[in-house]
């Protein structure tokens, strides 16, 4: 199908801007990027343009989530959804994986109950290969996803967390995989692990895993609430929590726990969503942790295998009142522009999701209520969450997604619902957001039970897309309609002293008028996984190119300048430091 | 806590009556110029009042109040101007203990003769026995102004002082009319109060102990020690009992008093001893288990106060104290279920009882089923419109309900209503703080004001410091912060967000040593 030519903003009678208009087509590099098509969507869009399409149905998912519910009320019912973004056979597209709940003793499926790897086949259509991939089948109750080349060898792995444990699979390379969890000693057996994520947090580039535990469980005992009569869901302070566990990458195709050697296995508590970023700038990954109803975690790498919390120090483990938050998602993401990660926590109903902010040192300011971010959350339960320059202006938005956990709640309040909208809120790049409900699509008009949320750019347009998933629903599927419009910067980073995936760098661009910063994270949002691709809005700066600074999990300094916008390039670790000058495809 | 109270006794006077009945010699004759019919008719009606009044009076000697007020209530109809058939008949109707409505004919009395002084000294006392303490003490205060000395009048104005709380006129009225004082245990017990509450505590027991051989036997020793208990003497109110060990023939109750006076001394093991030792001696009874209930919770035995509170229901399901308390344990133990069934049983079987509805109310906020929460405390409202608690209730029922607007009406309405404005400052402040939070940045500015407000009424208000602390902390202020901050944690010394706020405080001046303690405080008071 014809690509539309290119809308922009640019100024026609600029000569470099003129530049600018010749059409881009094709992009080639080294087969990792297949021609694209954008013509893809025939909805009739409104007058005017909405900013996300719900794209699922023209998708051809129909897959459903099971999540088991039963009278017995178990908290995991209400809990899982985890969703992928991958590239799983390295055709240029990314594909989509979802993790399926489960049958609990009183909660019995028709069908059998399956995960879904849907394949994305170009045209904006998907097909579930799944059982082709032997991916579909868990033995436990599944919950998230970690997508992770944890032996290097091109092709993205999966770690699925659950309960009571946990499963690896081998991407074979050939559309195929293969359940290696216990060669590789990463079961986590008797444990409900929820978010994991990989990162090389000892540097040798091989990822290691975190996972977060979340409480205590178990199908034999029934924990009984009630509401007006009505069985509910217990809340999460009568399920004790657990400690995380760390597991190191050997190198050969195993790993070893190594959580009590890194101090992770004294911290208890009930731990959901995490994401892996450097927070004090010294080129080691380390960790945020969302805990439910217990203290955040920052735990700052010493650089030997071991973790120190810093939480309190950096005002992260509570809200100002020393209330530890029912911390659900988590994402970090440069929002004050500052060059250091700030980081987005989604918490229950009247809690508020919380933005805390960096400053010089590592104390971070709690901005929920300035950035308004308090006034468009306080009656939403929130979960999935992530970062998103949806138009590319350079400023980091914010998408989260809501949904309750009892279906009672509106019988004892007005203000709070059962079903809740995702929230779309564009930031002015002063630290204040803006609720769009009215211009993000029609699914932010709707209600659903949502928990993960991956983002991922499935069309390679350079808008950034979104998927979330809903209990016992179909997930949905956002195609983003305005981020191709704008200035932007694909680029994807390989390895080869660092891990691969180069889940770790950090990504300064540098447009002229400004400075951005983006690194690629483990782990972030909740249960979920994300296209390891970073895209870079620059807003209405009219350059063509741009220069670029890769600070590689290894250390490695890598200078590339000039580089073309509105394309993704690939870049591969260089084996000394670059320096500027040496224009990279 | 149950803290059991006798009804305080009111004062009884005494020889009213047969002053009263020489008054009744004095009539009144109109003194306007009339015609002969009118005349004859006149004296036809007055001889036909003062018929009536002499009936009436002679009834009201032999005892027989109701016919007394019949004939007097026919005089005063057909000369509704004499002063002394209203007297009369005022007399009659605050001997029947119809207060308000002798008032009125009190009233009228004076309004036609404002020389009475015997009329105004049984005003005063009728609007006494009424709570209508600010008019008794102006009619006393008329009283004394014509008769400085008048003994009566100085007693019952050490009374009504008492109550207001004036302790210190109180106690030097009382005090210069020790005769009279000494005749009634009740005056004893007021003005032994009055020294308690201005710290001379020596006059206070001197004057309960004449309590031990008051003519009133051992009730006037037993009110000595429920006013020593109440004021926290329980040296002097153990003292008071024993010396009554021997001539009380109600053993049981003396043992239970003794166990209650341990109780408030937080003697509780002590308490407990003495109260189980009843029960074992047969001596079974709802408020004995109410009492072991209250001393077993004290011992962290909760199961066992579980078990005493609900024999006390089985004893006595009519007494609605038991389930009351059984609620409270309950909730505190966040045993939501059973709570939330106890009051729905509360509600059905003390369905006009404003404190069940606002246990009930309690219980559905715990439980987080805050419409129904509104509805209970409505009805708490509605049977009991002065009640602050129930207010209060409404209001964070309300809130957390997401009505917020009719929250804030409720609190607003509540601080012009009720006396105890600091709570409802405090309570709304902080619902405006939320506002401010989503958006409202003027809220923020009257939450304020309202904390300081509450704090001018009541500088004891640990959660008003808090808040103003907060408040700093968050502009920036640390300095300022700290100094709320600080007393908070002096008035409230286990919260545990005053000591975060206060590391943070610390933290942001640079003492981390005082930061670091203040961290470790919060983290223990957590737990």
């Amino acid at each position: 199908m014809v690509r539309p030519p290119l809308r922009s903003s640019y100024n026609p009678t600029d000569k470099k801007c003129h530049r600018a208009l010749r059409q881009l087509f094709f992009i080639s590099l080294g087969g990792f990027f297949s021609v694209t098509s954008l013509a893809l969507f025939q909805h009739a869009p409104s007058s005017r343009t909405e900013i996300f399409t719900d794209a699922t149905e023209q998708a051809g998912i129909v897959w459903r989530h099971f999540s088991g519910e039963s009278s017995d009320r178990f908290l995991i019912e209400a809990m899982g959804g985890g969703v992928a973004f991958m590239d799983f056979d390295g055709d240029g597209l990314q594909d989509l994986f979802f993790v399926n709940g489960g049958e609990t003793p009183r909660g019995k499926s028709d069908v059998p109950v399956r995960n879904a790897l849907y394949h994305n086949l170009s045209n904006g259509k998907f097909e579930d290969v799944a059982v082709k991939a032997g991916v579909d089948r868990l033995e436990f109750y599944g919950m998230g996803v970690a997508v992770g080349d944890f032996d290097n060898d091109g092709f993205p792995d999966l770690y699925v967390t659950g309960f009571p444990s946990s499963a690896l699979f081998h991407n074979n390379g050939d559309g195929t995989f293969t359940d290696i969890t216990h060669h590789a000693g990463v079961k986590n057996a008797g444990r409900w692990a929820a978010g994991a994520a990989w990162f090389d947090f000892d540097r040798d580039g091989y990822l290691d895993l975190v996972i977060a535990n979340y409480a205590r469980f178990s199908f034999d005992e029934i924990k009984k609430c009630e509401l007006n009569g009505v069985r509910t869901y217990c809340e999460q302070k009568a399920y004790p929590g657990m400690p995380l566990t760390l597991y190191h990458n050997n190198g050969d195709g195993t790993f070893t726990d190594v959580s009590e050697k890194s101090g992770l296995a004294k911290l208890v508590g009930r731990a959901l969503g995490l994401v892996t970023v450097d927070v004090n700038d010294d080129g080691w990954p380390d960790l945020f942790v969302a805990r439910d109803a217990s203290p955040n975690l920052l735990l700052l790498n010493k650089r030997d295998g071991t973790f120190e919390d810093s939480a309190i120090d950096a005002d992260v483990a509570y809200d100002l009142r020393g209330v530890a938050k029912a911390g659900m998602g988590v994402d970090a993401g440069d929002v004050n522009g500052d060059g250091k990660p700030d980081f987005v926590v989604t918490n229950f109903n009247d809690e508020y999701h919380s933005l805390f902010v960096s400053t010089s040192s590592l104390l971070y300011i709690d901005q929920t209520v300035r950035s308004r971010l308090a006034a468009y959350t306080k009656s939403y339960v929130g979960w999935g969450a992530h970062f998103i320059d949806y138009d590319n202006d350079g400023n980091l938005d914010l998408l989260i997604v809501n949904g309750h956990i009892n279906r009672v709640v509106e019988t004892t309040r007005v203000d709070v619902k059962y079903q809740e909208p995702p929230l779309l809120l564009h930031h002015d790049g002063k630290g204040v957001f803006r609720n769009m409900r009215e211009e993000a699509g029609s699914a932010f008009q709707s209600a659903y039970r949502a928990r993960g949320l991956a983002i991922g750019d499935f069309d390679n347009d350079g808008g950034v897309d979104a998927v979330f998933t809903r209990l016992d629903g179909r997930p949905v599927l956002l195609h983003n309609n305005v981020g191709q419009n704008d200035s932007w910067l694909g680029l994807q980073l390989q390895g080869t002293k660092s891990n691969r995936d180069a889940i770790g760098a950090k990504i300064t661009v540098e447009t002229g008028k400004r400075k951005l910063v983006r690194w690629i994270t483990g782990g972030a949002s909740y249960l979920s996984s994300h296209d390891k691709r970073v895209v870079i809005g620059v807003g209405d700066d009219c350059s063509v190119a741009v220069n670029a600074e890769i600070r590689w999990p290894s250390g490695t300094i890598q200078q590339l300048s000039r580089l073309e916008l509105k394309r993704y390039h690939k870049v591969v670790e260089p084996t000394v430091n670059e320096p500027a000058g040496r224009k990279r495809k | 806590m149950t803290r059991t109270r006798i009804a305080r006794p009111r004062l009884r006077l005494s020889g009213a009556l047969s002053r009263r009945l020489c008054a009744l010699a004095l009539l009144f004759a109109t003194s306007s110029v009339l015609s002969m019919s009118q005349i004859i008719s006149n004296t036809k009606q007055n001889n036909d009042a003062k018929a009536h009044s002499t009936e009436g009076l002679a009834l009201a000697k032999a005892g027989n109040l109701q016919s007394a007020e019949v004939e007097l209530r026919k005089a005063v109809a057909l000369t509704p101007a004499d002063a002394g058939f209203l007297e009369n008949l005022a007399t009659v109707l605050a001997m029947e203990k119809k207060f308000d409505e002798s008032t009125s004919y009190f009233q009228r009395a004076l309004k036609i003769d404002p020389q009475d002084l015997v009329a105004r000294r049984y005003l005063a006392a009728n609007l006494w026995q009424l709570h209508r303490y600010t008019e008794a003490r102006q009619n006393l205060r008329i009283l004394l102004n014509a008769n400085p000395g008048d003994p009566q009048a100085l007693l019952l104005l050490g009374m009504v002082s008492e109550n207001i709380r004036d302790y210190a006129t109180a106690a030097k009225t009382l005090a210069s009319v020790p005769t009279l004082v000494r005749e009634q245990p009740e005056s004893i017990a007021a003005l032994a109060r009055c020294y308690y509450h201005i710290g001379e505590t020596e006059k206070a027991r001197a004057w309960l102990k004449e309590l031990q051989n008051h003519s009133g036997g051992v009730q006037a020793t037993l009110l000595g020690v429920q006013i020593a208990d109440e004021m926290q003497d329980y040296t002097t109110a153990e003292m008071l009992l024993s010396s009554v060990a021997q001539s009380y023939s109600d053993q049981t109750d003396l043992r239970y008093r003794l166990a209650l006076v341990k109780f408030h001394a937080q003697r509780f093991e002590e308490s407990r001893q003495i109260l189980q030792e009843l029960l074992q001696d047969g001596h079974k009874s709802s408020d004995v288990n109410r009492l072991l209930a209250s001393c077993l919770r004290a011992l962290n035995r909760r199961e066992e106060a579980i078990h005493a509170l609900q024999e006390a229901i089985q004893l006595d399901p009519g007494n609605e104290a038991s389930y009351l308390d059984l609620a409270s344990i309950l909730l505190a133990e966040k045993r939501v279920s059973p709570a939330m069934e106890l009051v729905q049983r509360m509600a059905k079987a003390f369905p006009d009882s404003s404190r069940v509805f606002l246990s009930k109310g309690s219980a559905e906020l715990g439980a987080g089923d805050f419409t129904d929460a509104v509805r209970s405390f409505t009805r708490a409202s509605q049977l009991e419109p002065t009640s602050p608690d129930a207010a209060i209730g409404l209001a964070r029922a309300q809130a957390n309900a997401g009505m917020t607007e009719q929250a804030k009406a409720i609190l607003y309405g509540a601080i012009g209503r009720f006396p105890e404005k600091a709570r409802f400052e405090l309570e709304l402040g902080q619902l405006l703080l939320k506002d401010a939070e989503t958006g409202d940045k003027s809220a923020e500015v009257k939450a304020e004001k309202l904390f300081h407000s509450a704090l001018a009424r009541d500088n004891k208000l640990a959660e008003a410091h808090y808040e103003l602390g907060e408040l700093a902390l968050r502009r920036g202020e640390a300095s300022r912060a700290l100094i709320h901050l600080e007393l908070a944690a002096k008035l409230a010394p286990s919260d545990a967000r005053t000591h975060f706020a206060l590391s943070r405080a610390y933290r942001q001046l640079g003492r981390e040593q005082e930061a670091a303690k203040e961290s470790s405080l919060f983290g223990k008071l957590k737990e």
